[in-house]
């Protein structure tokens, strides 16, 4: 689902962020990535999601290899990634109902369509019956679920979170980790950057370690791509 | 891991795209619309400088029309003299006339005779004495010609001049047009002006609906963003601000349409007691339905391209970080 093959990027001002990074992450699979902040975390997820591109190497996710991407097709690629952040990237004047349905009005489902599905995306994070709150009146824990809500609701393939736990207490981290399993439960590919390594201790998922640009550890090889 | 070289352009079946994608217009026009309603402040004072200024150009349009309305009434004034050379005989003056009569381009002649174009000139002139002393009549008989309706323009009543001078038997002709062709010029220049003025105030209507739509952009940068972010197309978020721009537009046509027409009325009686003392017959013009849907499609355009080239240049600069 992730390939990355001897990815390096170099942003325009020389500073280097990541050097010669290969992971695999499989279809179906659920892992973290940890590293102190300005380890590359941010860059290896913005290369995911094409908001960069590559300066050397590879990055394939879900079969496209994202340098061949162009960028009308963008938004298209970006539909099969739900997306979730530390600071919720919420629409603050726009109802829970709303900020959620936006990956449906956008691909263009019906009205009907859109209420169950939002209905339902609620439901699964324990929102029901919040639809027309505004996010400002909502807890931190709460917001952060609108986000989950948002990034699971057009059934995404790969669900990616940038420190979702970031600004939670140890039993909100907990439950919102216990949602992307239930997700990764249902068939979605689920990759989590954060730096809470308690939380990833008490769970078996695979961790890959960014240090400097660089990936370390044994835990993130993965056969497949480095045998050749 | 599955390879689908690929990139699906939407979940939805062809049928529903299609279905969707005209909903999707019809709504996103009316969000925009509900959206300046919502902001009444700053988008009043917006039509409003935009009605102003297309205002301007469509009360000149307004004056161009009614001015031309007059020249034409004017036109059609000009007369043709041919002088007929000295020794013709009677024969072969009834036979000029009968064939310019003939020409499609004339209406009708009219035919004076030296001995009546010298009592008339004895009349007029106040030489009525002394003419009696001449030994012949020095006066050449006289045919006046009316142009038909398309050749009284000056230009068309020239070239029939000319085509009449070619007859043998015409020594010259003259056309009194010079004061009907500075008319026109006056005229010209007037349209001209239009022209220019109303020009650099339609520029003056793109520049300001570009200026509202960047604000509007940035007031809705983090929005934006958001929305690139879940995979929204750029033609998906540029589509509410081009229809923003486009109402814009049709309001401020509307208010312009409304300001000439007041204008109009207030001017109207005004100049039609001016013009009576002058023993003119003449109704002011105002603008009307058909100049109110000319003007309304104009400016929703002007809306649009003023939008459209704020889009395109503010919309690719906000990215996620």
């Amino acid at each position: 689902m992730i390939k990355f093959e001897q990815v390096s990027k170099i942003y325009s001002g020389g500073q280097k962020a990541l050097s010669d990074v290969s992971f695999h992450i499989q279809k179906g699979e659920m892992a973290f990535l940890t590293g102190h902040s300005g380890a590359g975390k941010s860059t290896l997820l913005k290369l995911m999601t094409v908001i960069e591109r590559a300066t050397t190497g590879t990055v394939s996710i879900n079969g496209h290899n994202i340098a061949q991407v162009k960028p009308k097709q963008v938004p298209y690629l970006r539909r099969d990634i739900g997306m979730i952040f530390q600071n919720h990237h919420l629409l603050m004047d726009r109802s829970v109902f709303d900020n959620v349905a936006l990956p449906l009005v956008i691909e263009g489902f019906s009205h009907g369509e859109i209420r169950k599905r939002v209905a339902a995306a609620l439901d699964m994070v324990g929102l029901y019956g919040k639809e027309r709150h505004n996010p400002i009146m909502l807890s931190g824990g709460e917001q952060q679920r609108v986000g989950i809500a948002r990034a699971i609701v057009n059934k995404p393939l790969l669900l990616l979170a940038d420190e979702p736990t970031g600004n939670l207490d140890p039993k909100l981290s907990m439950d919102i980790l216990r949602l992307f399993e239930t997700f990764n439960d249902s068939g979605t590919t689920v990759l989590i950057a954060t730096h809470d390594l308690g939380l990833i201790a008490r769970m078996k998922y695979r961790t890959l370690t960014l240090k400097q640009g660089r990936i370390h550890g044994a835990m993130e090889l993965d056969a497949e791509s480095f045998l050749d | 891991m599955s390879i689908t070289p690929q990139i699906n352009r939407s979940k939805l079946p062809l049928s529903g795209r299609i279905v969707m994608f005209f909903m999707r217009h019809i709504q996103q026009s009316m969000a925009s619309l509900g959206e300046l309603w919502r902001n009444p402040i700053s988008s009043i004072m917006t039509m409003a400088v935009l009605g102003v200024s297309l205002s301007l150009p469509a009360a000149m349009q307004v004056l161009v029309k009614n001015a031309q309305e007059i020249v034409q009434s004017w036109d059609s004034a000009a007369e043709i003299s041919l002088f007929v050379k000295q020794d013709q005989t009677d024969q072969a003056i009834q036979s000029l006339l009968a064939r310019v009569k003939a020409f499609p381009e004339v209406n009708g002649v009219h035919y004076i005779d030296r001995e009546q174009a010298l009592t008339e000139f004895k009349k007029l002139s106040g030489f009525g004495e002394a003419l009696d002393y001449l030994d012949s009549n020095p006066l050449p008989a006289v045919i006046t010609v009316t142009p038909s309706a398309e050749f009284s323009s000056p230009a068309g009543a020239r070239a029939l001049l000319q085509k009449l001078e070619q007859q043998p038997e015409v020594s010259f002709g003259k056309l009194d047009v010079e004061w009907l062709e500075r008319l026109q010029a006056i005229v010209n220049l007037l349209e001209r002006t239009v022209f220019a003025v109303a020009s650099l105030l339609i520029l003056a209507v793109v520049l300001v609906i570009g200026n509202t739509i960047r604000l509007a952009i940035m007031n809705r940068r983090s929005e934006i963003e958001v929305m690139k972010l879940v995979g929204a197309t750029e033609s998906f978020i540029q589509r509410p601000f081009l229809y923003t721009g486009m109402w814009y537009g049709v309001i401020g046509g509307i208010l312009a349409w409304l300001i000439v027409n007041i204008m109009v009325f207030f001017l109207e009686g005004a100049l039609v007691n001016l013009l009576n003392l002058y023993g003119s017959q003449f109704n002011l013009s105002g603008l009307g339905l058909a100049d109110l849907i000319e003007l309304v499609v104009v400016a929703s355009f002007l809306g649009w391209l003023g939008s459209y080239l704020s889009v395109k240049q503010h919309l690719k600069r906000i990215e996620p970080n």
